[in-house]
């Protein structure tokens, strides 16, 4: 509301970011949980297949790298925007939606493969923590991939990103930079101690 | 007048809604006002449902041996009664009072992100009736030897195992059919509703404040809202995960919590836990708030030690993070655990414990004015402090593995939740009465309710402390002859229909007092916060000037003045500045402007029971329809103009 | 985008810190592989390595650095409350009991 006789934004935070901010806290517990699960569990002496039988680490470090990147071009979006260089943005905009994508495919390719050799969601517990905690950050990154390509579907139509836009840029970026740090934390717990 | 104005803005494709009455104009409202007042009655209806639930339970317990339900319907009933009352009931009247009052105790016009708001209303509606379908659709059953899905009438086709839903009993081999999906999905439901409306309060508090409203001027109820919010932050997305979970055993063959997968029950315990304790100061801090308001101004005493008060809320809720294992004391945690969370279960009375001598500070030497509002404040403290003092002999493991799973439990709870919660909410839904409907209620009726409601709760909950200690155990739905638990167990029943009197004497007063009661004044109680400052019924824009603030309680200031001996004075113009308020709260003279109504809150929530619905009967139908309205939701939304409509006279 | 804060990093820094992460996961490939040689500061060293590299996105890539403290307060307050209530469930874990 633009309300003359209002302070602005007591905080100094934009209240559009301070809520993202805010939202972003709450993922981190939600993901911290699901880590813990996985933690609790892994390791523990039990029969059957284990995630270490079937990875292959050097896929997952390629696609580990590819996300990284991701986040690389999705700062430079936002640089981009910020001095208001539209084509850049763009540019930077697709980048990140495809490489976000590739990341996915790779994951995609994984879990089939996994699944060829036997390691399947209902296994046992490790299947279980495994394929939820991985599936739940791969939702993530797909539901932040549609949005990057949304951003970048207005951007191409209108030419150009308003400030509205700018700002909408500003918080599916952090969002995606949230995504990509989950996934700092997952591939080392995960796949590398 | 009220007129549209239209931004000009790309990628407009429908007009968003601009009806003032009827009932799209609540379908589609983003109106914090009325979100708050459709919480609350939704809320109430489902606490009827609730409340027949335990009459129900309280029938075939009032004698030894019964065969009013069966076992089975039993299981349901206080499944049923519990999950109701805890998620359906008041979880939303606090949220009722926190959409209603927030914006007004801190002087804005709404909410941060107002059709986030609506979003989280309409999101709880359709997960309450998804939930409740359970009662149409869901099947249950039990394990060989056991009695068969069919057998069962509809009451016991609801969820059955327990509100806190105990891995592996809730999961899919010992509690088939498809009722305790209906559960897990609801809950799941309803969790988002909560989690969007907290973000959504922490951000109103932190910058929607007027001029001058510190931090540590904001009213105590405001503050209690906030800590409300951060516990829901942080606690929901927890069950959130643990709800997945039990799903997914469930329906799609994880193992999280089957010891032959190589998973654990207690994981569910813990996750649940972790959850469940800061949700029950989820529910009793808005009581805390409401109290802190009520009792002050009856007292005609400032809030005793704000402060302290204010820092005890919050130690509450991030001690209260710290506790959850007390739940989980017989069952087989470690000494280490049972020792640490002992301790840490009675370090969290301190900072309770300080509030309840800070209230009484309060009352203390104030000129006691005992309308139905205090009273129930002030039967919330006592009945707290009894509720309180059970809790605290839970905290000593020993006595604990005594008390637990027995009817001493059920006490504390009830004593807190029913005693302390509950009372909490009446005495708000009395003192805000004439500011929700410009009316006044009937206040004899109102003395009638409390004093019924106190007896008939007293006599219902009291005896359960020493047939607990009897050894009557929890969730069970016969107990014999022999045990001799049958007199108390009569008395128990009669009290839960003294209180049911108490309710219907409520709903009349509430529902003919709005309509036929007498005209109330913008201030009739001479209270301290600013939405005592602004017309009854609280005009749509809420404040026609922003308000200013410079003081805490800075309503009273402008009224009173201090004399030599620190008693209140009547200012000399008071009476006038009252009326001059009110004036000016009903004609704005610059513009304001309002966020629009909405079609598409309603609309995103409404794909969320079909998701439901797809994953328990496995259907791509359901699935598709599901996404398609959250898309069309979604995307809807986000390109909806942000417009705004301008009410008051247009500036030159 | 109009707060009043520090400058943000030119694009050639973010594609220099970008360089830094991928040095950073290529170790972490490497400890992964030399387990044998490093023996029991595998763990640890990977575990620093992944703060570090998440440090430096929500640092500088998420602007955390140069934001409001309230902001700030916000995601470092979750991040405790989150480590806290892992800490207690992993001794729990570790207690041996059932769970």
């Amino acid at each position: 509301m633009s309300d003359h006789g209002y302070p602005h934004e007591i905080t100094g935070v934009e209240t559009r970011k301070l809520g993202m901010w805010v939202f972003l806290s709450t993922e981190i517990l939600f993901f911290g949980t699901l880590i813990t699960t996985y933690l609790i569990f892994k390791g523990r002496s039990f029969d059957g297949m284990r995630l270490e039988d079937v990875y292959d680490i050097p896929f997952t470090s390629v696609s580990s790298f590819v996300l990284l990147m991701s986040s690389l071009t999705m700062v430079l979006a936002h640089n981009a925007i910020e001095k208001s260089d539209q084509e850049r943005t763009n540019i930077w905009l697709l980048s990140t939606a495809l490489l976000g994508a590739v990341f996915l495919a790779g994951q995609i390719y994984e879990f089939t493969e996994f699944y060829h050799k036997g390691f399947t969601l209902d296994v046992n517990i490790y299947g279980s923590t495994f394929y939820v905690l991985t599936g739940f950050h791969g939702a993530h990154v797909f539901i932040g991939v549609v949005l990057l390509l949304i951003l970048w579907g207005i951007g191409v139509r209108q030419e150009g990103l308003s400030l509205e836009g700018g700002m909408n840029l500003e918080f599916i970026a952090l969002y995606w930079h949230f995504v990509d740090i989950v996934w700092i934390v997952l591939f080392t717990v995960v796949y590398l101690i | 007048m009220i007129e549209q104005k239209r931004e000009k803005k790309f990628l407009t494709i429908f007009r968003r809604p601009s009806s003032e009455t009827g009932i799209w104009s609540w379908i589609t409202t983003v109106d914090h006002k009325k979100i708050g007042i459709m919480y609350g009655y939704a809320a109430f209806l489902f606490l009827l449902l609730g409340g027949l639930e335990a009459l129900f339970l309280r029938i075939q317990l009032s004698q030894p041996d019964n065969n009013f339900l069966s076992a089975a319907e039993y299981n349901a009933m206080f499944t049923m009664h519990g999950t109701t009352m805890v998620f359906l009931a008041i979880m939303p009247i606090s949220a009722a009072f926190f959409n209603y009052l927030l914006p007004l105790q801190i002087g804005a016009r709404d909410v941060a992100f107002p059709r986030l708001n609506a979003l989280s209303y309409w999101i709880w509606v359709f997960g309450g009736l998804f939930l409740y379908s359970t009662f149409i659709f869901g099947t249950a059953g039990a394990p060989q030897g056991g009695y068969l899905a069919e057998e069962i009438g509809w009451l016991g086709r609801a969820p059955n195992g327990g509100w806190f839903g105990y891995q592996p009993n809730a999961g899919f081999q010992y509690s088939p059919g498809t009722a305790m999906d209906y559960w897990a999905i609801g809950l799941q439901i309803l969790g988002i509703s909560s989690l969007v409306s907290a973000f959504n309060f922490i951000t109103t508090i932190l910058n929607m404040r007027a001029k001058g409203m510190r931090l540590m001027r904001m009213p105590v109820f405001t503050w209690m809202t906030f800590a409300v919010a951060f516990l829901l932050a942080f606690s929901l997305p927890i069950i959130a995960i643990a709800l997945f979970f039990v799903t997914f055993d469930r329906q799609f063959g994880t193992t999280f919590f089957l010891v032959e997968g190589g998973g654990d029950p207690v994981l569910w315990q813990h996750l649940f836990w972790l959850f469940g304790h800061p949700e029950v100061y989820i529910l009793i801090l808005p009581a805390f708030g409401i109290v802190s308001e009520v009792l002050p101004t009856f007292s005609r005493k400032p809030l005793f030690g704000y402060a302290a008060i204010v820092f005890a809320g919050f130690g509450i809720a991030f001690i209260g993070f710290g506790v959850w294992a007390h739940h989980m004391f017989a069952s087989s945690i470690s000494t280490v655990a049972q020792a640490g969370f002992g301790i840490s279960t009675m370090i969290i009375a301190v900072p309770t414990g300080v509030k309840i001598f800070n209230w009484l500070g309060t009352i203390w030497g104030g000129k006691l004015n005992l309308k139905t509002p205090m009273l129930f404040a002030l039967g919330f403290i006592a009945m707290f402090v009894i509720g309180g003092l059970s809790g605290v002999t839970h905290s000593i493991v020993p006595a604990d593995t005594q008390q637990t799973d027995t009817y001493y439990i059920v006490a504390h709870f009830h004593y807190v939740l029913f005693g302390g919660a509950m009372f909490g909410i009446f005495s708000g839904l009395y003192y805000w009465f004439p500011k929700l409907w410009g009316k006044m209620y009937n206040e004899r009726l109102g003395q009638l309710h409390f004093w019924f409601m106190l007896i008939g709760f007293n006599l219902t909950f009291g005896p359960m402390h020493w047939l607990g200690l009897q050894g009557q155990i929890r969730r069970t739905w016969v107990y014999a002859e022999e045990t001799n638990l049958g007199f108390w167990n009569l008395i128990s029943t009669i009290g839960a229909f003294i209180i049911a009197i108490s309710i219907l004497l409520f709903m009349i007063n509430w529902s003919y007092s709005k309509r036929k009661g007498p005209k109330a004044p913008m201030d009739p109680w001479d209270a301290r916060t600013l939405e005592w400052t602004i017309p009854s019924p609280t005009p749509t824009w809420n404040f026609s000037t922003p308000p200013e603030v410079h003081n805490l309680d800075d309503f009273w200031h402008k009224k009173y003045d201090e004399d030599n001996e620190g008693r209140a004075v009547r200012k000399e113009g008071a009476d006038e500045y009252v009326e001059e308020l009110e004036r000016d709260g009903l004609n704005p003279k610059s513009t304001i402007e309002l966020p629009n109504p909405s079609y598409f809150p309603f609309v995103l929530s409404s794909g969320l029971p079909f998701l439901g619905y797809a994953v328990i009967y496995k259907s791509l139908a359901f699935l598709g329809i599901g996404l398609i309205l959250l898309l069309i939701g979604g995307f809807g939304w986000a390109i909806e103009p942000l417009e705004e409509h301008i009410v008051g006279e247009e500036e030159e | 985008m109009n707060d009043p804060h520090k400058p943000h990093p030119t694009p050639k820094q973010y594609v220099q810190i970008a360089i830094v992460l991928g040095v950073l996961t290529a170790i972490e490939v490497a400890l992964y592989y030399t387990e044998d040689i490093v023996g029991i500061f595998t763990d640890p060293l990977l575990m620093i390595l992944a703060i570090g590299k998440f440090v430096i996105v929500v640092g500088w890539f998420m602007h955390l650095r140069f934001e409001n403290k309230l902001v700030n307060r916000f995601f470092v307050g979750g991040m405790i409350l989150a480590l806290f209530l892992f800490a207690i469930v992993m001794l729990e874990r570790a207690s041996g009991n059932y769970f």
